[in-house]
């Protein structure tokens, strides 16, 4: 080597040890720092969760929940083990709660309409500044004697909270208080009232029956309380050793339950109703019945024998006849009905017609049927305003009469059909202010948006229902404190109160009086805690339960925050309340139900649903739920149509292809999905994509199939109807594009689910005892 | 072109050494804090445990540092005088809490609980040093995989050599 | 050199011995009741949120890139109008003699103190082997280094890693909340009880068709359940003796729907 080479190696290795030395230096993350607390919250424990007990909102079943909070960020939700409805368990939905609160899309201030309405454009204000600005509205409406033309839209709420809003609304002179939700079970609620006179919804036992009939209720999924309702399922299958109950499926396009029956009776749209009462008629008719007015119910069920039932049903006069045995046959046995049934044009009847089958078949008020839930007087709402519904505010919006409009985390924009005209209506009303967590399609149309806190941020109360055979109250509580600069909702209530009765003071003294009385101490507390806190010292001291094991409200208090709630142990059921024939003759279906649109031209039946995970909407927003297959099709981020094979192959279309779906009211373009489990006759489009606003993960993806429906409402409970219409499905141009995660629907003989047939299983059991 | 490829190589080799060097020997492993808080006095002079300030040690996977009040519990009364004390004041009245430099950063992807090693009978001092003779903390372990090996082989901790006692 | 070879033959030879774990003091399985099974897929959303699981986007389901620890595998057999449609969650199955390891040239997967097949991030290189050689399909790669927007991370659960790009991950039987359990047991110097550990799948599962425990412990939950008549498990003739134990559905042949 040369002394030359080895003064330049030298050199080399000289500039690579410092360059070493200082990339090592500048390539370290800045020194991380250690931020102590100032006052230790003395129940957390760095490292180590701490669990928080709560209501979760996602949907109106009510479950209580535990929220595992670390850091002060909620990391986790699990249902809460002592709670009766989510008995420690807890849906999808519900799982996904953290991310609405920490959703990147989220409102993090106030914000004023910038644009023109409609157009997303916003300013940020001050707290102040829109608080001002509304109540001055309201002044304003007050002034000019226009009270009434103040409309409240909430969802359907249950506890003070509703009672604060309800107060506040009266208080301030408008009776237009609604509570509104696509599947707030209005149907249901006003069935039962008609027919068996209950002012709440019953308790279905699933859990004890062993022969359940579902007439389209899809309660694996979402109707009504599917945590709880699941949790029945799995206990009603395989709970006691040797009793395994069957489940019966009726309904045209199998759901989730569907798939999970051991028979599925496709009978054909709009006629479930007529089978139920072609099993109530063979049950009576038989003589099984042994209540009072035999001869009442055999004449008014006779027209609906199985004969004439099966010819419109297309369901076997023989298998009819069978289900009805061993629908009488099994004790207890218990039919529910609802989602599909709920949602034909007479779909009230249906679901009469479903009370009548548990009635003469003795299933109500016995445990392991329709267990009534007591009505009580502390933790009962008023009753159902079934008189007004959504379209009550349509028409007081072109009539005028609406001056200004409050949405409190309601979306009728998205969960009403188009045809309905809201979005047209809503345009003409002078001032619209939306208190909702995130940009959706209504927020989105709103003059003002006040962002509230996320559930898992605030204070209210909840009273299920339907609870299950006993009163329950949930309370909730803050998790994690609020992460963006909202407010509570009925701390913008109270507060609201409080700015008006600051407007009348300063009218007062002017010499006129004008505006109503806020001088009520239900206004004057500080917050909602307060104002909740107060209410339940008022239960306390009235009701003797409550004060029962603790005698002081403050450890009673604790109690329940540390619970999450109230619910009395061992209660006795309520005896059930009897289906009269006078009631429920008008009831009676006249034939199959009326579908929309002219068979020739529109061939097919559409079925809407709600996905499992999105319900009407509102879960599209976050990117788990949005990834998490669809449990029938397994489809993830976007919409289809369940087409069935046969179907598809006469109309040429293949899996994945896009299909227009188009109805009397418009059409909507979706991929195909080849669904066995559907009617020849049927397509269906899930409910919950096609936002067109409400943020980055929902937007654009898939088609909503409200935008094809028509507009029709019960007469009686004013519910929509949503599977109303019949539609046309043709290959689309459209560019678009399904994604699934199965990669076969077949098993191919590979035995990875195994099956022994029930027979078989009877001998397992008779062997091992 | 030989020269160049050797070059290359020993620039290379050299720059790992470096690195090297950096991380063993010249990291900075006694930061300066924003209060020159003495250990020396605390721990030392006056014996105070280790645990009556690092509260969570024994029952969670962090010791934690010292929250605010726990300090002004004594300074509302001792030595309210000195310089580093009128600071502590100043972070209390403002409410603020104190932006200790970490001395003890883990490497990522490593769990590590004080809790299992405290109630297995550790004396702190095996892997913090003698605090109670350091007027500013210095970091006297290197924290690296073969350290850690080291003490769980020797002492035999039932498997303290599963990769998933630490790597989780 | 040779010794190497020596080393890694007597290695494949333990994993062929059967019964591996039985020298561990705990046997955790998940008997899992078909039969009770509603496919309502809580289970799903509880592992996102319990394990960190990234968001893949639409394009990367499509890529067949999803993270889904465990899933719901659904069956539909026969033609309309009779159809039967069957559902199984299919997670890791926690072999003890698993294939996987068999593959790792890194020795990155491996059964750890209680007979669970762990998977360790850091000595992960990649090589997708573990997968390939996966009969149920469980394992999956990270192609990219997934970040959730946000501030959607503050929801990350601070006892699991986050995994970054090419490595290889799969269910852990959520092997942080046994390290819980474990760690409590220890304070309190008593084993683990039956019960006390729900991996998140179990915890949320509504239809209670999920039960983790002990097999090694005679009188546990688990053990009492996989004694049942209804026992099987999925692949069984592959012999790799998965830790998943399934109770067969109870479901007609299908002819019910004829007469």
């Amino acid at each position: 080597m040369k002394r030359r080479d080895f003064i330049k190696y030298l050199g080399a290795g000289g500039i690579g040890t410092a360059m070493g030395i200082f990339f090592g230096k500048n390539t370290k993350p800045p020194g991380a720092k250690l931020i102590p607390y100032l006052v230790p919250p003395e129940e957390i424990v760095p490292g180590v969760g701490a669990w928080y007990s709560t209501l979760c909102a996602q949907c109106g079943a009510g479950c209580g929940i535990i929220v595992k909070v670390m850091a002060g960020r909620a990391k986790k939700i699990e249902g809460n083990p002592l709670h009766p409805v989510s008995r420690g368990r807890l849906c999808a939905m519900g799982q996904a709660a953290p991310q609405g609160l920490y959703n990147p899309d989220r409102i993090k201030g106030p914000l004023k309409r910038a644009g023109s309405r409609g157009s997303e454009s916003f300013m940020e204000v001050s707290w102040e500044e829109a608080l001002r600005t509304l109540a001055e509205n309201l002044a304003g409406l007050k002034v000019k004697g226009s009270a009434e033309g103040l409309y409240v839209l909430a969802p359907p709420l249950r506890g003070h909270l509703d009672a604060l809003i309800r107060d506040f609304t009266a208080t301030f002179g408008s009776p237009n208080y609604l509570p509104y939700d696509l599947f707030d079970n209005r149907n249901l609620a006003f069935a039962n009232a008609v027919s068996m006179g209950m002012e709440s919804l019953p308790h279905y036992d699933i859990e004890n029956t062993r022969y359940l009939v579902s007439f389209g209720a899809d309660f694996s999924s979402t109707w009504l309380s599917p945590v709880n309702l699941s949790y029945g399922y799995g206990q009603m299958r395989q709970g006691s050793p040797g009793v395994r109950g069957t489940l019966v499926q009726v309904e045209p396009r199998m759901s989730l339950t569907g798939a999970n029956a051991d028979e599925w009776v496709p009978a054909r749209p709009g006629t479930e109703g007529l089978v139920a009462l072609a099993m109530a008629h063979v049950i009576v008719a038989e003589g099984r019945y042994r209540g009072r007015e035999a001869r009442q119910w055999r004449s008014l069920l006779e027209a609906f024998s199985p004969v004439e039932v099966a010819k419109v049903s297309e369901v076997e006069e023989k298998r009819i006849e069978r289900l009805a045995h061993e629908f009488a046959s099994t004790r207890p046995s218990l039919a529910i009905g609802g989602d599909v049934l709920s949602g034909y044009t007479d779909g009230v009847s249906g679901l009469v017609a479903v009370n009548i089958l548990n009635h003469v078949a003795g299933n109500i008020g016995v445990k392991g049927g329709v267990v009534p839930n007591p009505v009580d007087p502390f933790f009962s709402a008023p009753g159902r305003d079934f008189t007004r519904s959504i379209s009550t505010v349509r028409d007081a919006a072109e009539s005028g009469a609406l001056k200004t409009l409050l949405t409190y985390n309601a979306n009728p924009l998205f969960t009403t059909p188009d045809n309905l005209r809201l979005r047209e209506s809503l345009d003409k009303v002078p001032f619209m202010a939306s208190l909702s967590s995130f940009m959706d399609e209504t927020t989105a149309m709103a003059d003002l948006v006040l962002p509230v806190h996320h559930f898992l941020e605030d204070w209210a109360d909840d009273f299920c229902s339907p609870s299950v055979g006993k009163p329950v109250a949930t309370i909730m509580q803050p998790a994690v404190s609020p992460k963006y600069n909202t407010m509570g909702a009925g701390d913008v209530f109270l507060e609201l109160a409080r700015r008006l009765r600051h407007e009348r003071e300063k009218a007062l003294s002017g010499g006129t009086e004008i505006l109503g009385e806020f001088m009520d101490e239900r206004f004057s507390v500080k917050d909602f805690q307060e104002h909740l806190k107060r209410s339940w010292r008022e239960l306390h001291a009235k009701d003797r339960r409550l004060s029962g094991g603790n005698p002081t409200f403050e450890g009673f208090w604790n109690r329940l925050l540390k619970d999450g709630g109230w619910w009395p142990e061992g209660a006795p059921m309520e005896k059930g309340p009897a289906v009269r024939v006078k009631d429920v003759a008008a009831y009676m279906p006249k034939g199959a139900s009326m579908f929309e649109g002219e068979e020739a031209k529109h061939p097919f039946y559409l079925m809407v649903y709600p996905q499992a995970g999105l319900l009407d909407g509102r879960g599209a927003n976050s990117p788990w739920l949005q990834e998490l297959p669809d449990p029938m099709t397994s489809v993830v981020w976007g919409s289809w149509v369940e087409i069935n094979p046969a179907t598809a192959m006469k109309l040429g279309i293949k899996e994945g292809e896009m299909v227009t779906v188009e109805s009397p009211y418009g059409k909507i373009d979706a991929p195909a999905y080849l669904y066995p489990g559907i009617r020849p006759d049927t397509v269906a489009v899930p409910i919950g994509q096609g936002h067109r606003s409400y943020g980055r993960y929902a937007k654009e993806t898939g088609a909503n199939p409200m935008d094809i429906l028509p507009s029709l409402q019960d007469k009686g409970s004013g519910a929509l109807s949503l599977n109303s219409t019949r539609v046309n499905v043709s290959r689309s141009p459209k560019p678009g594009w399904m994604v699934k995660i199965e990669a076969t629907k077949k098993e191919y003989g590979r035995e990875i689910v195994q099956t022994v047939t029930p027979e078989e299983f009877e001998r397992m059991n008779k062997e091992a005892t | 072109m030989k020269n160049l490829v050797i070059s290359a190589v020993v620039f290379f080799v050299t720059f790992g050494i470096g690195y090297g060097i950096n991380e063993a020997y010249l990291a900075d492993r006694a930061p300066a804090q924003p209060i020159e808080f003495s250990h020396t006095i605390h721990a030392g002079d006056n014996s105070i445990p280790c645990m009556y300030c690092h509260i969570y040690a024994k029952r969670s996977r962090h010791a934690g540092v010292p929250n605010v009040q726990r300090c002004m519990g004594c300074h509302k009364i001792i030595k309210t005088d000195s310089p580093e004390v009128i600071k502590l004041v100043g972070y209390w009245d403002k409410k603020e809490p104190i932006p200790w430099v970490k001395v003890h950063n883990l490497p990522d992807h490593v769990y590590f609980p004080h809790k299992r090693h405290i109630r297995a009978g550790l004396e702190c001092k095996e892997c913090h040093g003698d605090v109670a003779s350091m007027s500013r903390v210095k970091r006297v372990s290197p924290l690296k995989m073969g350290w850690c090996l080291k003490c769980h082989t020797k002492k035999k901790v039932e498997n303290g050599r599963d990769c998933w006692t630490c790597h989780i | 050199m040779s010794s190497i070879f020596k080393r890694i033959k007597d290695k494949l030879a333990d994993y062929r011995r059967p019964g591996y774990y039985k020298e561990f003091d705990y046997h955790w399985a998940i008997v899992v009741d078909i039969d009770r099974c509603n496919g309502c897929e809580a289970c799903v959303v509880a592992c996102y949120a319990e394990n960190n699981i990234p968001v893949v986007g639409k394009k990367g389901c499509d890529d067949a890139r999803i993270f889904n620890w465990i899933r719901i595998e659904k069956y539909i057999e026969g033609e309309y109008p009779d159809v039967r449609v069957k559902f199984i969650p299919i997670m890791c199955q926690q072999c003890d003699r698993a294939p996987c390891e068999i593959g790792c040239p890194v020795y990155a997967t491996y059964h750890n103190q209680d007979g669970l097949n762990v998977q360790v991030y850091n000595r992960c290189v990649g090589t997708f082997t573990c997968a390939t050689y996966c009969p149920y399909d469980v394992r999956r790669f990270n192609w990219f280094t997934y970040k959730p927007d946000k501030p959607l991370d503050e929801q990350l659960n601070p006892d699991v890693t986050v995994r970054e790009m090419g490595v290889m991950e799969k269910c852990t039987f959520c092997i942080q909340r046994i390290r819980y359990a474990k760690d409590a047991a220890k304070d309190e110097e008593r084993r683990v009880r039956d019960g006390e550990i729900k991996p998140a799948c179990v915890q949320s599962c509504p239809t209670g068709a999920l039960t983790f425990g002990d097999l090694k412990d005679p009188n546990s939950e688990v053990s009492r359940l996989a004694r049942s008549r209804r026992r099987y498990r999925v692949f069984e003739e592959l012999n790799a003796d998965p830790s998943v134990i399934y109770l067969k559905r109870v479901m007609g042949n299908g002819k019910r729907s004829h007469d």
